[in-house]
């Protein structure tokens, strides 16, 4: 019923976009302000549509309406409000939605903001991509095509020629899959909707681009257009970030960039708007560059639209580990790519004879130069990554069944680009606020180089930076932070309102400082013997039983439980054991690591945790699944997890035996006696399993723990050691005869060892042989002490990683503050 | 104005050739163990055979299981990291590393672990629990 109505209103508000869409195109050739309008009435009503479908499906989340196959898919009955709430666009065609929803807000802006002559064309613009994304959920059965893939089909319509729907149409499942544990983190939660505000804000320079295309008034377009190009930037920068944040601190590779093809999608649309800006701002101050900001407003949409084709249609299935399920949108996806290419490239071309050019070319000691320089740097960056993500469609040109490229091919080509990109900004910022010649420039530049050098040389020496390429890499990195903060403070004094650009010009030189310390410098932590076994492996002196050299290094060290061990020559770690817990997670372990620096500072604690991954989990098949630990620092971080641990090994034991049919058990496994009698005398040490008793000597009992009428009350001395460990316990456990009502008995209360599940009694002495008896119960011969595996890395300055990003985002603020409140100035003066 | 553009396109050719020539080399193609066995660094796209041994050794340091790969040919793989979150759920696994003496030394893993349950019998499993 509600689904009916879901299905509806999409395919109301797809019918929407594509009637608002021909009234802005007939508003904007007949320039009729009341057609203008009726299509602002119908993008209204566009908008209800898609809002009262989402309700729908939240609907359906919300009270577990497991028949629809999206939300058995992503949600369960045990699931939070909040995440259930999230599991609305936790699927490709929730995503879609939630993307439309915010292209719809951002329309409400641009009918709210936008000024003639550029209105009816850009709102055309709008509707054409949301009839595009529209299309992506409608879910209609034309016979001889399916159009979209509507969130709101039921598992029989899903997959109906499964047995069980065969049997029962009506089959409900009693209870859903659930979200993905890795998925339920709040970072997860604001990261797709800020994402897709990104994505939305940025089809505004790109309506922007075509409607001036379409106008043919190629000055203007770029103030309305430039703030909301930062704000998309912005927005973009920040999904960057959560994302980054998030695979840091919840997955296990270890870091917070891998130049996935997902990862990219998001960071090349930021680096083509980004270099827009650049080219908007030369537009704007000087009148020059209308070709380049015209092609980077249009190529920034493109390449969203580019990079969600790579990401939903399946293309990239065996290179991305998240890419998305592909849903048969094949064809849709290439047709959205294609028209908006066409039309935005198309057009460009069309037009481009006609666009102004400047009269003179730029000097290169110039702002329009230097700042055109960054947009270019930029572009080209830009062009580098898409190339190496489109392996599965450029490759071919190669090999027949191309792999993604090698990380290296994303480093080697960043590096030197980010070198002389940091070079560029500060010259660039000198010359944006200032004309130069090239002597007055120099002459500016002797303080900052100066206070560089310094800092450059002493990064490299305390850092034991041995690499040249890494030298000038952190003097260009250095020198963009020292040479943007002069200017930053010079026009601090003048006009506080202008620093944006200084500010994500030290923040983008603070994030390539972090980014080589924490990705270049980062050093794993080990034990001495692992560190001497590689240093071992390093030298060609490690072989394996075939007589192969070992290569590959052992990043992991082992601790028993108690046993300190010396990592690093740093601290003294010792692991103190587990708790088992329910919350958040059933059956979630949560280990205690205890780090004493040797150099005498203050102990902590880590507590990474292993949980088992429900949704991924069977009855005969645990998933286990890892939480790093992250020890924040101002100057390091500490990364760890447990890779391995005796609780979880045992466990996936005891599920094979149970998992082997008809089990058949091999004499003595199950056999063993839990009760063992051993004879022990004064001195003597007696061996059973893996672990020794040694009888030391009695010693005598307190009159307080004996029964009354004690005629014998004694103890023994023993130590039992845990020989494969050398972990050892003093026992004393207690042997009495006492006399009630005229018979003799004797007493032993069994004295427990908690930690190995083993007590020990007293049963017993032999005078005659001056020998005692104890009877051990839990003596396990297979016994081995807790144990757990560790990987564990301490990255310097990630830190400033995060402040770098920072500062980014701040300087993107303060700019669209100052750019927003001209243009709103602007526009009153004009009304 | 001549020389000008002569000079941006000569740049520009070079930087795309450039770039396309490095692309090139940082690529490489998906093969089966046979033909990973003569070749220095492969990658191997494969299932994991369950049926046969596996697991972390803790002795050797390395994770170790048998993989079957598109072509049929099944080798033992060993993987001097933990056993991977996902390994078991993954549909595919993409080894990168080398062959030597019939056992592949992967120093890479990728899981493949994409719809969560597209596969019906899946709930199928979840259906015959229930009733």
């Amino acid at each position: 019923m509600v689904s009916t109505f879901g299905n509806l209103f999409l395919s109301g508000a797809f019918v929407a976009s594509l009637v608002a869409m021909a009234f802005y195109a007939w508003a904007a050739v007949s320039e009729n302000k009341s057609i203008e309008r009726i299509g602002n009435w119908v993008w209204g009503l566009k908008g209800l549509l898609v809002f009262a479908s989402s309700a729908a499906l939240i609907y359906l989340l919300m009270t577990h309406q497991f028949q629809y196959y999206y939300v058995w898919n992503y949600t369960s009955l045990d699931l939070e409000t909040k995440y259930l709430f999230s599991a609305f666009y936790g699927g490709q065609e929730g995503s879609f939605m939630l993307w439309i929803f915010c292209g719809f807000i951002v329309g409400l802006g641009l009918i709210a903001w936008t000024r003639k002559p550029y209105k009816a064309p850009v709102m055309f613009v709008m509707a054409l991509t949301q009839f595009f994304l529209l299309s992506m959920v409608v879910g209609w059965d034309l016979n001889f095509t399916q159009i979209g893939a509507t969130p709101f089909r039921t598992i029989a319509q899903e997959m109906p020629n499964a047995p069980f729907i065969q049997a029962n149409p009506n089959f409900v499942p009693a209870d859903g899959t659930g979200l993905n544990d890795l998925l339920k983190s709040p970072w997860m939660m604001i990261h797709p909707p800020i994402i897709f505000v990104g994505f939305a804000m940025m089809t505004v320079p790109f309506a922007f681009a075509i409607a001036s295309l379409w106008t043919k008034t190629y000055h203007e377009w770029i103030r309305p257009a430039l703030p909301w190009t930062l704000a998309a930037n912005l927005s973009l920068l920040t999904a960057i970030f959560l994302g980054g944040y998030w695979a840091y601190e919840t997955l296990s590779f270890g870091g917070y960039w891998a130049w996935d093809p997902v990862e990219n999608a998001s960071l090349v649309p930021w680096l083509i708007g980004t270099a827009g800006i650049h080219a908007m701002i030369i537009q704007r101050k000087s009148s020059r560059a209308h070709k380049a900001s015209l092609f980077f407003a249009i190529l920034a949409y493109v390449t969203i639209v580019y990079q969600t084709f790579l990401t939903r249609s399946g293309v990239l299935a065996d290179q991305s580990v998240h890419s998305f399920v592909d849903l048969g949108l094949y064809g849709q996806l290439l047709t959205f790519i294609l028209v908006m290419t066409f039309m935005g490239i198309g057009f460009y071309l069309y037009r481009y004879r006609e666009l102004p050019s400047p009269d003179k070319e730029s000097k290169f000691l110039s702002r329009e130069f230097m700042t055109f320089t960054g947009s270019m740097l930029l572009f080209i960056l830009g062009f580098v990554i898409i190339i190496g993500t489109s392996s599965p469609i450029i490759g071919r040109l190669f090999v027949a069944n191309p792999t993604p490229p090698e990380i290296q091919f994303y480093n080697d080509w960043s590096m030197p680009i980010a070198i002389i990109m940091a070079l560029a900004t500060v010259i660039g910022q000198f010359l944006f606020w200032q004309k130069h010649t090239w002597e007055s420039l120099a002459g500016k530049l002797i303080m900052p180089l100066l206070i560089t050098s310094v800092a450059a040389v002493l990064t490299i020496v305390i850092g034991d930076v041995r690499n040249l390429y890494y030298m000038i890499y952190i003097f260009a990195a250095w020198f963009t932070v020292i040479g943007n903060s002069t200017v930053m403070f010079s026009l601090l004094r003048k006009n506080p309102g202008m620093v944006g650009g200084t500010v994500t010009h030290i923040g983008f030189g603070a994030l390539l400082l972090g980014i080589i310390a924490s990705s270049v410098y980062t050093e794993p932590l080990l034990d001495q013997r692992t560190a001497n076994y590689n240093a071992r492996i390093a030298a060609g002196d490690v072989f394996d039983e075939e007589g192969f050299p070992v290569t590959q290094r052992v990043e992991m060290f082992e601790l028993e439980i108690d046993r300190p061990k010396l990592i690093n020559n740093r601290y003294m770690v010792t692991y103190q054991g587990f708790d088992l817990t329910d919350s958040p997670r059933p059956g979630q372990q949560n280990y205690i690591l205890k780090f004493e620096p040797i150099d005498g500072s203050s102990p902590f604690y880590m507590s990474p945790e292993v949980y088992p991954m429900l949704t991924t989990s069977s009855r005969d098949n645990i998933e286990w699944s890892v939480d790093p630990f992250v020890r924040t620092g101002l100057t390091s971080d500490i990364y760890l997890y447990v890779a391995g641990s005796r609780y979880v090994e045992r466990r996936n034991q005891e599920l094979q035996r149970q998992n082997r049919p008809g089990s058949i058990i091999p004499v003595g496994e199950t056999d063993v006696p839990d009760v063992q009698n051993i004879e022990i005398k004064m001195g003597e040490t007696i061996d059973a399993g893996p672990f020794s008793f040694t009888f030391r000597n009695f010693i005598p009992a307190r009159e307080d723990a004996l029964p009354e009428n004690t005629q014998i009350g004694i103890r023994a001395l023993i130590i039992v050691e845990h020989q494969p460990t050398g972990n050892a316990f003093e026992v004393e456990p207690l042997f009495a005869v006492y006399t009630d009502e005229g018979r003799s008995f004797t007493y032993s209360p069994p004295l427990e060892i908690d930690r190995w599940d083993m007590n020990i009694m007293f049963t017993r002495i032999h005078p005659e042989s001056d020998s005692i008896e104890l009877t051990v119960h839990g003596l396990d011969e297979d016994f081995e002490e807790d144990w757990i595996l560790v990987v564990a890395e301490k990255k310097p300055f990630v830190s400033v990683v995060w402040l770098g990003t920072f500062l980014l985002m701040a300087g993107f603020s303060i700019s669209i503050f100052r750019h927003w409140k001209r243009e709103k100035d602007t526009q009153e003066s004009r009304d | 104005m001549k020389p000008k553009i002569i000079v941006g396109v000569l740049a520009i050719v070079f930087f795309t050739s450039l770039l396309m020539y490095n692309f090139g080399n940082s690529i490489s193609t998906y093969v089966n163990f046979e033909e990973a066995s003569v070749r220095s660094t492969s990658h191997v796209i494969g299932t994991w055979e369950s049926s046969l041994d596996h697991g972390f050794s803790r002795e050797a340091m390395q994770f170790s299981f048998h993989m079957k790969d598109q072509d049929g040919n099944v080798r033992r793989v060993v993987y001097p990291r933990p056993k991977p979150n996902n390994f078991e759920q993954a549909t595919q696994l993409v080894v990168i590393g080398e062959m030597r003496n019939n056992t592949f030394h992967a120093s890479e893993m990728l899981m493949k672990c994409p719809s969560k349950y597209n596969d019906p019998s899946e709930l199928e499993l979840l259906n015959t629990a229930e009733s």
